[in-house]
């Protein structure tokens, strides 16, 4: 297809305005996917995305749709997740498109995800097609889902279309404004061919499949082409592209998406953000990506110390469709052996996890989530530290630096005053206040990542009974006054239960933690102290008092084999509880706390 | 160590019959129906008849259950088949009694057969307090009980009682364990309310009547130590008192005194310290030449086995030299003499001092324990933990198949 007829797009939403149903709707009109074999939801494959009603991984569909002035088209709808966790995968998918179509649910209006969302499709330059979904809905408001536009995104509301995905309006509508307003593809004009990575999968038959976007010239078959960056050349297999299921074709041209496959059987081989070129006459690099950095860690360790190689397959199978997913040995002395495992964001975060339960059936326990510190030591060389346990001491400390983003916070009203306390009880400062429509009004503020990884978004929820929505983008790094905070007992440290909190809030959380680690450490025939501390200042203290005395019970003939059995069955059991020094802790009861705090 | 002929010296039979079930009790026992407590002496004097040629009893002890329920006539008829087969004469022979069924001519025919020791089961003297636990005597049937045994000749009476029982304040235990003390009687057994599945009590708790003071249990079994030894008897495992001479005699020249107080038990020394015994009766454990081995908790069941001939097991385990090394080394560290090294040597074949180093070594650091030159033994604070103290000395076994579970046949 000449370049001219290309048109490459995407479509982004707040969760549940609509976007798998309109993709879907956008498959069957184009013919892509005759009506008989359309099942609900066609882009969204795995069963946890379908659960929760959010893409993880980007697929492009290249559809063929006739326009009105009778030309057909190839138009390429690159999807892409729906949460700000995988911004980084966002922007890529986005970076291959010309244009986006921005949904808002008639009903709902803007919400946190769509202004996060149009941000970054701002950024990339792109053509934004704003569509007006679910007008069909009694309770629609399509002045005020204007005026929103308007107001919130600087888009003008002249340009919305106006849809029904469900009802199936304003589908031509839309994919006449595709063609007529997103601008087709313009060639690098590089030297030779040329290419650009976007994303890249694991198949088990073909090996590694390399999503691209040509920029100049043409793929096939049969070519010796060169990734740029990791040096290597290989030889093109197959090219295709997706109907959403993969098919061969011919060729890619210049504009087009697709896929290739030339059997890479190691994911890590495959750069995304890399140039495809000729190893021959190479071109240019295109402009590529960052590498991906986890922005938030946390120790994955096996319940069953027994699980651990079970553990770590079952990781490197999910990274092998997850590149953002980073991990490596750790091990705690209360947990032993685990992993410490780096995520774009905690939904990221929480997926893994899931999968690893539910896919792998593992049982896991996961520590306390960190953010990464930038800690700049006395000796002027600066550290970046992803796990508390590495905190250098203090006396070696110069500066510590935390991450810090811009969230977006949707809510009602009503609930302004909660909100703010809880925004800056999260050490948060309110940028600006904008009200939305009669309900609703937005707060764009500043907060420490560190202070949204736990409970932020369920407190918003809760505070909003379920109105209120957030999203977040990364807003580089600040000065702080971080501390660790250290967990022991009877003066040991457990380090699964360290973790870098700012003063202000320390000997709070230390007072929780002493608490909660009270609730369900065991009586010992000791007493045992819990103390939390800082920089080894001690802020809390609990105390689990000794066991007086075992039951003095009679023990006779009869008594010896049933006592005898009966001990040691509690000794078994003390064999599967981590002893930290002489205390000996049930694993249940740091899944306890880490659960809830 | 003992070779596979030598005689059995130590006989337990369990009589598993009571009027009334206790509230706190998992023995078995069953109230006696129709015809089957006669049923119940045939079996047992047949099994009886089973392991009498290699049984030459030092010990006898009938325990149960109420073995004073059985009735005179029965009683005749097992102790005459105890004569018939050379079972009597034993040093020690101890039959536990209800106050309620004790009788007059019963208790002249036990002396007279050669009973040496009651085991009385008195459990408290407080009329609330025996109610609370379901017994069905009266705390002046207790009195009244003692009067008898003492007029039939016998001066060997233990009475067991209980403490940290719900609702007892230290106050009330403090007046039973004085009452108790100041009863004259040689042997005093004590033992905490242990709260076994499927009893009443045991649900109560789970229901949340009541709560368990943990604190007023160690300060009851506190008063308990320092009471009795006051009162003249020393206490020989963490249960159980003896005295060294009767109430009111002369005290024993330091030089004639014993590592076991003179009215110890010596059936349960036997048991702690590991010696082999026969158990005949439903419910009954034995271990002889290395196998352990239980009947049917089962009165039809085990009536019905012997019928037909043989002995009512139901199951039977070997251990491990190790293990049961492990065992031994935990039940006889209930015992305040604790372990001659010498001892558990030659009883074990392994030596405390090195394969338990470094229990040792723990239980002394925490106070638990004490090294003599002779010997390991538990503390006071110990005494109070020795089942932890158990947990840690026992030894996995090797070999648990060695665990058989025996169908009926
Ligand atoms: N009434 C109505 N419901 C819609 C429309 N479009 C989507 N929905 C419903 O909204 C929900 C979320 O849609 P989905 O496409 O999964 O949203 P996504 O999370 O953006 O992918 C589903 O229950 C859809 O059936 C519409 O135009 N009208
Ligand atoms: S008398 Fe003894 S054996 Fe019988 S029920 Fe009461 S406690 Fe149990
Ligand atoms: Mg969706």
């Amino acid at each position: 297809m000449d370049a001219a007829h290309i048109r490459n797009f995407s479509i982004i939403a707040h969760i549940d305005h609509g976007k798998t149903t309109l993709s879907d709707r956008l498959l069957q009109r184009t013919g892509t996917v005759a009506d008989r074999d359309m099942e609900a939801q066609h882009l969204d494959a795995m069963d946890l995305e379908k659960e929760r009603g959010i893409t993880i991984k980007a697929h492009p569909v290249t559809m063929y749709y006739k326009a009105k002035n009778g030309e057909t088209y190839e138009l390429n709808l690159i999807d892409t997740p729906g949460h700000v966790d995988f911004a980084y995968e966002v922007s890529r998918s986005l970076s291959a498109c010309e244009g986006a179509l921005l949904i808002v649910d008639a009903a709902q209006g803007v919400e946190a995800q769509t202004v996060a969302n149009v941000n970054l499709a701002m950024k990339q330059g792109l053509t934004i097609i704003p569509v007006i979904n679910k007008i069909d809905l009694p309770h629609a408001n399509i002045p005020q889902a204007r005026q929103q536009l308007e107001d919130v995104l600087a888009i003008s509301a002249d340009e919305a279309v106006l849809a029904s995905a469900k009802e199936g309006i304003g589908i031509d509508e839309i994919l006449e404004a595709i063609v007529a307003r997103v601008p087709a593809p313009t060639p690098s004009g590089a030297n030779s061919f040329q290419a650009l990575i976007f994303d890249s999968y694991f198949d088990t038959y073909k090996g590694v499949v390399i999503l691209v976007r040509v920029t100049q010239g043409e793929l096939k078959a049969g070519m010796q082409v060169k990734l740029l960056h990791s040096g290597r050349t290989v030889e093109i297999k197959e090219v295709g592209s997706f109907n959403p299921k993969p098919y061969v074709r011919q060729r890619l041209e210049v504009g087009e998406t697709g896929y290739i496959t030339a059997n890479i059987k190691t994911p890590r081989e495959v750069k995304v953000g890399d140039t495809i070129t000729d190893p021959r006459n190479p071109s240019t690099e295109l402009p590529g990506f960052q590498e991906i950095h986890p922005m938030v860690f946390s120790g994955i360790y096996p319940i069953n110390t027994a699980d651990f190689e079970q553990l770590k397959q079952s990781i490197a199978k999910l990274q092998l469709n997850d590149s953002a997913l980073t991990f490596q040995t750790e091990s705690s002395a209360a947990l032993g052996f685990g992993f410490r495992c780096g995520f774009l964001g905690l939904l990221h975060m929480e997926i893994v996890q899931e999968r690893l339960r539910r896919e792998f059936d593992l049982d896991i326990i996961a520590t306390y989530p960190s953010v990464v510190y930038k800690v700049r030591k006395t000796d002027g060389i600066e550290v970046e530290i992803d796990n508390p346990a590495f905190m250098p001491d203090v006396t070696y400390i110069d500066a510590v630096f935390e991450p810090i983003v811009k969230a977006f916070v949707i809510c009602p009203g009503e609930n302004i005053g909660d909100m703010m306390s809880l925004i800056s009880e999260k050490r948060g400062t309110i940028r600006t206040t904008e009200t939305l429509d009669i309900r609703r009004v937005m707060l764009v503020c500043k907060i420490p990542m560190n202070e949204i990884l736990i409970d932020f978004h369920d407190r918003i929820k809760s505070i909003t009974r379920g109105y209120g929505s957030m999203d977040y983008e990364p807003e580089g790094y600040e000065e702080s006054d971080m501390v660790k905070l250290d967990m022991m007992v009877n003066g040991e440290v457990m380090d699964a239960f360290s973790s870098l909190v700012h003063r202000s809030k320390a000997e709070a959380r230390g007072r929780t933690l002493a608490a909660k680690l009270k609730e369900v450490i065991p009586r010992q025939q000791f007493q045992v102290a819990i103390q939390a501390a800082i920089g080894g200042k001690f802020v809390a203290r609990e105390t689990v008092s000794a066991i007086r005395k075992d039951v003095t019970a009679k023990c006779y003939g009869g008594d010896i084999s049933r006592k005898r059995k009966l001990l040691e069955k509690q000794k078994e059991g003390k064999k599967r509880m981590k002893a930290i020094g002489s205390v000996d802790i049930p694993q249940d009861a740091f899944i306890e706390v880490l659960k809830t705090s | 160590m003992r070779s596979g002929t030598d005689p059995v010296r130590h006989l337990y039979v369990h009589v598993p019959f009571c009027a009334h079930k206790c509230d706190y009790c998992a023995f078995y026992s069953a109230p006696p129906s129709g015809d089957q407590v006669n049923r119940y002496v045939d079996a047992v004097v047949r099994e009886l008849e089973l392991v009498a040629p290699r049984c030459r009893p030092e010990t006898i002890f009938f325990g149960g259950g109420t073995p004073s329920l059985l009735t005179l006539k029965q009683w005749e008829t097992l102790l005459e088949a105890m004569r018939r087969l050379n079972l009597l004469g034993a040093r020690e022979f101890s039959v536990e009694c209800n106050p309620a069924t004790v009788s007059a001519d019963k208790a002249k025919l036990l002396r007279s057969a050669g009973v040496t020791r009651i085991s009385m089961g008195v459990q408290s003297l407080d009329p609330s307090l025996l109610e609370r636990l379901g017994r069905i005597h009266t705390r002046e049937m207790v009195f009244r009980s003692l009067d008898i045994l003492r007029g039939a000749g016998f001066d060997g009476v233990s009475i067991d009682l209980m403490f940290a029982i719900p609702g007892q304040t230290m106050d009330l235990w403090q007046r039973t364990l004085d009452e108790a003390l100041a009863l004259g009687t040689d042997h005093l057994s004590c033992y905490e309310v242990i709260y076994e599945e499927d009893t009443p009590l045991f649900e109560q708790l789970a229901a949340g009547e009541f709560d368990v003071d943990e604190d007023l249990a160690c300060a009851q079994y506190d008063a308990l130590v320092d009471r009795a030894g006051e009162a003249g008897f020393r206490q020989y495992e963490v249960a159980n008192w003896a005295r060294d001479v009767r109430m009111g005699a002369p005290a024993l020249p330091k030089e004639q005194v014993e590592e076991l107080p003179r009215f110890a038990c010596r059936h349960n020394v036997a048991y702690w310290r590991g010696k082999d015994f026969f158990g005949c009766g439903p419910s009954a454990s034995e271990y002889v030449d290395g196998l352990r081995s239980r009947n049917w908790a089962n009165t039809n069941l085990y009536c019905d086995q012997l019928d037909k001939g043989r002995r009512a097991k139901e199951f039977a385990e070997a251990l491990g030299p190790l293990a049961r090394a492990g065992e031994l080394a935990a039940f006889g560290l209930r015992m305040n003499a604790g372990w001659p090294f010498a001892e558990f040597k030659e009883r074990t074949g392994f030596d405390l001092r090195e394969e338990w180093a470094d229990d040792l070594a723990m239980l002394e650091k925490c106070g638990w324990g004490e090294r003599l030159e002779d010997r390991f033994r538990l503390t006071r604070l110990g005494l109070r933990f020795a089942d932890s103290a158990a947990e840690r000395v026992l030894r996995p076994d090797a070999k648990p198949e060695n665990r058989l579970v025996l169908e009926p046949v």
